[in-house]
């Protein structure tokens, strides 16, 4: 959306993005910043879905979602507070998404039903090449593309050095580039002739290590996908180019220890270097910082009690909130020109309504 | 001070939720393990290579070195690329050297590496060969981050279900077998003593122990604040206490820090008494470091904190 260089706060990306992805790294508390977002944009009248892949449990619950339960269609998240807008969440389930899209890339229902019964088909859906990061964006364009949101928020899942999910579709063109898979995909009798030594190979491989089962499994699985490339090719193109238009924001959620601090400034590079626009950096988890106390006090001659307690206690808040302020400054260097908001971290973990809006206020800054 | 859960089986699994720490106590354990004399090997499955700067040696990578000497132990450390699991396996199995040519030039180290399950087995049955080689002491694992840590401990039994026969399946049954077995294997869980890792943990130690066998050492909790009792008194009863006379900017600056401490040790001990309640594992608490950095210097005391605190349990 905004060129790195120029500063753009959350509320405006809120009111003005239609497609907005939150990255990071694991236990930063990205899927309930993804969710307060939601909730904040809601509230500014927009309607919202936001989609997740892992949602802890109380997360899920709150926003009214059964983990259990295969979800396809997004569920409203009610008591948010929106007044016009609207909410809804979706957990992702890449299972579920892959047999939708070959019920309708297949053509007939005959050939469809082959496929979802082959058990080479069962036991890699959703994660064979990347195929479940494939599926996460396979999804967020349907709903993008639906007409029935003003914004769609994307909860990647986490995520170190690179963006998986944003290779996604490059990963699965290359898998179904592959000499090999095109050898499978070939009709029985030019596939003979063309086999070259690598599929041979392949098929003597697993045949050898595998049984010959797995083997006519593998075979038939890969031809009956056959046809669907192309589909599959166009989509991924889209897809790519909806991810770099200027209506997509993305939101970097970090926390202020090293670890997080690290891999979030590998993350912030991925990002500027994929030609994505990295619009805001959001800071969670940071410790408040208590005023350092004067020199009245004589620490020496204070014994143990109920007041030391709170000297030591009041000490290591200190240093540690100190100490995050100081990581906080190297993510700050990489994405300079990047807005970025530090959210406090509350007295209490947040895992209700309540909750996610009080955050959202803060994200805001209301 | 060696607890039994280093000493009585060769590989260590150490698995938690992403942000929890669990990288960080693997590595502590194993340097923990190095001070009691053992040779210890640390692998890292999701490709952690900043853990062996922790330990004081270079970025880890697919060759095995040392990172750290203590006495008479030392830490090794690796990764486990399944490429080179892949290739490993088809030599270990006799696989002639034409067609493992023809494997590699057709890329189908890649292939497997990217065949849910198939990678996971990899990295585990390459475990698994190196326990049998008795290449360590001790093998500490840093596995995946916690819903990939199920997905890669239960590789071996979901392929056990696709795959009826061959060495694909040979290796599914030994790796499955070792997990089953506390002579051989301990699982380690981290978390913090926040509301969703001590949910995530619970469910996970219930999957691991009942689905796969896999024999738990005490929870680590990690991230602690020492619990003061003092602090539920107010800031001007806790200086009448001790008949101390505080300026008002002090009394304002402890009264900050009080509230927000309040509040987070009253969450700490409620999930502390969740854990009591929910999951019968004894339990190690490592404090919460008074840093946000992370380095050799934090590693060596959360090291000490660990010794400290298998002390204090027995």
């Amino acid at each position: 959306m905004s060129a790195v260089g120029e500063t753009a706060q959350l509320a405006s990306i809120l009111q003005t993005a239609s497609l907005l992805v939150t990255c990071g790294p694991g236990g930063v508390g990205k899927t309930t910043g993804a969710a307060a977002l939601g909730i904040a944009a809601a509230r500014r009248g927009r309607r919202v879905v936001v989609v997740t892949v892992d949602p802890a449990r109380r997360l899920a619950d709150a926003l009214g979602i059964d983990v259990d339960a295969k979800m396809f269609e997004p569920h409203e998240v009610t008591g948010v507070g929106a007044a016009g807008g609207s909410l809804e969440a979706l957990m992702l389930d890449a299972e579920t998404t892959f047999d939708r899209m070959i019920i309708e890339r297949a053509g007939d229902e005959a050939k469809a039903a082959k496929i979802l019964a082959n058990p080479v088909y069962r036991s890699i859906a959703g994660s064979l090449a990347g195929a479940q990061d494939y599926m996460a964006i396979e999804r967020l364009h349907q709903l993008h593309s639906s007409g029935l949101y003003d914004l769609v928020i994307i909860d990647t899942p986490p995520s170190r050095d690179a963006i998986d999910l944003l290779e996604a579709p490059e990963r699965l063109m290359r898998f179904l580039g592959h000499p090999i898979y095109r050898a499978l995909t070939m009709p029985s009798r030019s596939f003979a002739k063309v086999a070259n030594a690598g599929t041979s190979a392949f098929l003597w491989i697993v045949r050898r290590l595998a049984g010959p089962r797995l083997v006519e499994d593998t075979v038939e699985f890969f031809r009956s996908l056959s046809g669907m490339e192309q589909g599959l090719r166009q989509r991924a193109g889209e897809v790519a180019d909806l991810l770099r238009a200027d209506s997509t924001s993305f939101v970097l959620v970090s926390s202020p220890r090293s670890e997080a601090i690290d891999e979030s400034t590998h993350l912030a590079n991925a990002i500027i270097d994929g030609g994505f626009g990295l619009d805001a950096v959001v800071i969670n988890l940071v410790h408040p910082l208590p005023p350092a106390l004067d020199d009245s006090l004589d620490l020496d001659a204070l014994g143990e009690g109920p007041l030391a307690e709170h000297v030591a206690y009041h000490r290591e808040l200190l240093a540690l909130a100190t100490s995050e302020r100081h990581e906080m400054a190297a993510l700050t260097d990489v994405v300079s020109g990047v807005h970025v908001t530090e959210v406090p971290l509350l007295e209490i973990d947040v895992h209700d309504i309540d909750g996610l809006t009080r955050l959202a206020a803060l994200l805001v800054g209301e | 001070m060696q607890p039994t859960w280093v000493t009585e089986a060769t590989v260590l699994v150490v698995a938690g939720k992403g942000g929890v720490g669990s990288t960080t106590v693997g590595a502590a354990v194993a340097l923990l393990a190095a001070r009691g004399g053992a040779d210890v090997l640390l692998i890292s499955v999701d490709g952690r290579e900043g853990v062996g700067s922790l330990l004081g040696g270079a970025p880890l990578d697919s060759e095995d070195r040392v990172l750290r000497k203590v006495g008479r132990g030392r830490v090794r450390g690796r990764t486990i690329p399944p490429q080179q699991a892949f290739a490993d396996y088809l030599e270990l199995k006799g696989i002639s050297g034409v067609l493992r040519k023809a494997a590699s030039a057709a890329q189908l180290d890649s292939i497997a590496a990217a065949t849910p399950g198939l990678e996971h087995l990899l990295v585990l049955g390459k475990i698994k060969e190196l326990e049998r080689a008795q290449a360590a002491d001790l093998i500490v694992v840093d596995a995946p981050p916690a819903g990939h840590a199920a997905a890669f401990l239960h590789s071996a039994a979901a392929l056990q279900k696709v795959v009826a026969s061959g060495p694909v399946r040979t290796q599914a049954d030994e790796v499955a077998a070792m997990l089953a077995d506390r002579t051989r294997c301990h699982g380690l869980l981290v978390t913090l003593p926040e509301e969703t890792p001590v949910n995530e943990t619970i469910e996970l130690a219930y999957d691991l122990e009942e689905d796969l066998g896999l024999d738990l050492a005490p929870l680590i909790v990690n991230g602690c604040w020492p619990d003061r009792p003092g602090m539920t008194l107010s800031v001007t009863a806790a200086a009448k206490a001790q008949s101390t006379k505080l300026s008002s900017a002090n009394r304002a600056a402890l009264e900050v820090s009080a509230e927000f401490g309040r509040m987070r040790l009253d969450g700490q001990r409620r999930q502390l008494a969740r854990l009591d309640e929910l999951l019968a594992l004894p339990r190690l608490l490592l404090p919460r470091l008074p840093t946000a950095h992370l380095g050799t210097v934090e590693l060596d005391l959360l090291a000490d904190a660990l010794s400290a605190s298998v002390e204090g349990r027995t």
